[in-house]
């Protein structure tokens, strides 16, 4: 029939536009390759499942998204099986030392975040990615979250707080003061 | 950030926002103004842009492990097979009560009487291995013709129908030669048995015809028992029968069961090109295995009937 020919190609067409970024953030969120890449197929199969229920004018990114985030959240659910991924992910904070050069300053640093990151409650360190690796708004994360675009708000700036304080001990070289 | 200063405190989201470019612009003013006489404020504006530093390298840091390539190929062909699977259904009010609607990819795969949403449940729950999702959009457009028809102003559900479900090879023939029953008409469990090479296997396909997973589609309405009786219809339910009869203009009366008037009605001799007065010949006494019947001569043409040479039903109509 022409017209689920034409509906199947739509959903081709979210497929094309948003699987290598919903993967990017599942890979962020779980630090698995293998996870992520079950989760994003869950997430789209999901998502083909419902589209045709979805507003002509819904922001398809922010529902992918939203779907994703619950995902993870179900995969992440239990502490047990938090702290496995984490430890599976060798994600312990990296030993800081001497005085290395500029490049790999950053290098250590970036994986200070990293670890700051990983060690978020996950709200937060969910919230965190969404807006400021994927740019996503406030009222998407917070629909992504169960909460308010302001409660969400609140996770990202709590998120900022705690990793400009893991980076208190960190010379952040090149972005020093300049005044 | 000075712990002893409220200010310092209460300035601090602010100032988190100035350093992440979200702040209103009284916002900035507000904060421009505190910093410029509080250097430990001062310094924190410049922490937080720093870790804004830290995040845009982190954004430019390829991330290991993030080659979507062999996951989007697995995707693709889990979506193959879903699609192919996949069942939308809606349920709706009709004049002859609850409806049940569902379809596949290739087309109406389920039409059923359902009086609770339990029914309905248990009859997807015969769509086995179907990935089942409910989309009133997806059917609308099938109830819609699904209304006209029950209200007169369609004669035909020409449908693309998905039979996998059916039971087996041989319901799917005793749908598919059902669904050639045109409107209008009405002939026997036996003459279908015939239509399909299996002339004994009455009582066969009256049950493949009681498991019809899509009633007024694959008109079943129109089959009846060799005596004109109106049996076996949706479990119970034969005053439904009657009624989607008499829509066509079927008649029908009560002659002790509900019961087609097949000498009110003009009749087609197996397969023969013509249609002929119910006296004709030997029609009257011939079993309805051999026969079809016409609710009118319209109806009768309308199949690609010619009239009789002999009874000339062209020259001598019934009266209705």
């Amino acid at each position: 029939m022409l017209r689920v020919m034409a509906e199947g190609d739509a959903f081709e067409a979210v497929v094309a536009a948003h699987h290598a970024e919903i993967h990017r953030y599942l890979v962020r969120i779980t630090a698995h390759a293998s996870d992520a890449d079950d989760l994003s197929q869950e997430t789209f199969l999901r998502a083909f499942r419902a589209h045709r229920g979805l507003a002509p004018d819904a922001n398809v990114r922010a529902w992918l998204f939203a779907i994703a985030t619950n995902l993870c959240r179900n995969h992440f659910r239990g502490e047990k099986r938090r702290r496995l991924a984490m430890a599976a992910a060798g994600a312990e904070p990296a030993p800081v030392g001497g005085r290395p050069d500029g490049h790999v300053l950053l290098q250590e640093t970036g994986a200070r975040v990293d670890a700051i990151l990983t060690a978020l409650p996950m709200r937060q360190r969910l919230a965190f990615t969404m807006r400021k690796l994927h740019d996503l708004e406030y009222d998407a994360i917070g629909a992504s979250l169960d909460c308010s675009a302001e409660t969400a708000r609140a996770h990202v700036f709590q998120a900022l707080r705690k990793i400009r304080r893991g980076l208190d001990d960190v010379a952040i070289a090149s972005t020093e003061p300049r005044t | 950030m000075s712990a002893a200063s409220s200010t310092c405190r209460e300035i601090e989201p602010d100032l988190v926002a100035l350093a992440v470019g979200e702040a209103e612009p009284d916002a900035v003013l507000k904060v421009e103004e505190h910093i410029a006489e509080c250097p430990p404020c001062m310094r924190e504006l410049h922490q937080y842009r720093a870790v804004e530093g830290l995040v845009a390298d982190l954004r430019r840091t390829p991330l290991p492990g993030a080659d979507a390539t062999l996951a989007r190929a697995q995707l693709e062909s889990r979506l193959s097979d879903l699609r192919s699977r996949l069942v939308s259904f809606g349920l709706f009010d009709s004049p002859l009560g609850p409806m049940l609607i569902a379809r596949s990819e290739l087309g109406v795969s389920m039409v059923e009487y359902v009086e609770s949403e339990a029914k309905a449940a248990a009859r997807l729950g015969r769509l086995t291995g179907a990935a089942v999702v409910e989309s009133r959009a997806q059917t609308e457009a099938f109830y819609q013709d699904l209304l006209d028809y029950l209200q007169g102003r369609r004669t035909r559900l020409d449908w693309p129908l998905d039979l996998r479900w059916a039971r087996s090879d041989f319901q799917r023939r005793v749908l598919d030669a059902t669904a050639q029953l045109p409107y209008g008409a009405v002939t026997s469990y036996g003459h279908i048995a015939r239509d399909i090479g299996a002339p004994s296997a009455t009582r066969a396909v009256a049950q493949a015809l009681r498991w019809n997973p899509m009633p007024i589609v694959i008109p079943c309405h129109r089959v009846v028992g060799s005596t004109g009786d109106l049996i076996g219809y949706a479990g119970n339910k034969v005053s439904l029968k009657q009624q989607l009869l008499a829509l066509e203009g079927v008649p029908v009366v009560t002659h002790g069961a509900l019961q087609v008037e097949r000498r009110a009605m003009y009749v087609r001799y197996l397969a023969e090109a013509e249609y002929c007065l119910p006296t004709c010949g030997e029609l009257p006494s011939m079993p309805l295995t051999r026969l079809t019947l016409y609710g009118s001569r319209a109806r009768a043409e309308a199949a690609g009937l010619a009239p009789c040479a002999s009874c000339r039903p062209d020259l001598h109509p019934m009266s209705t």
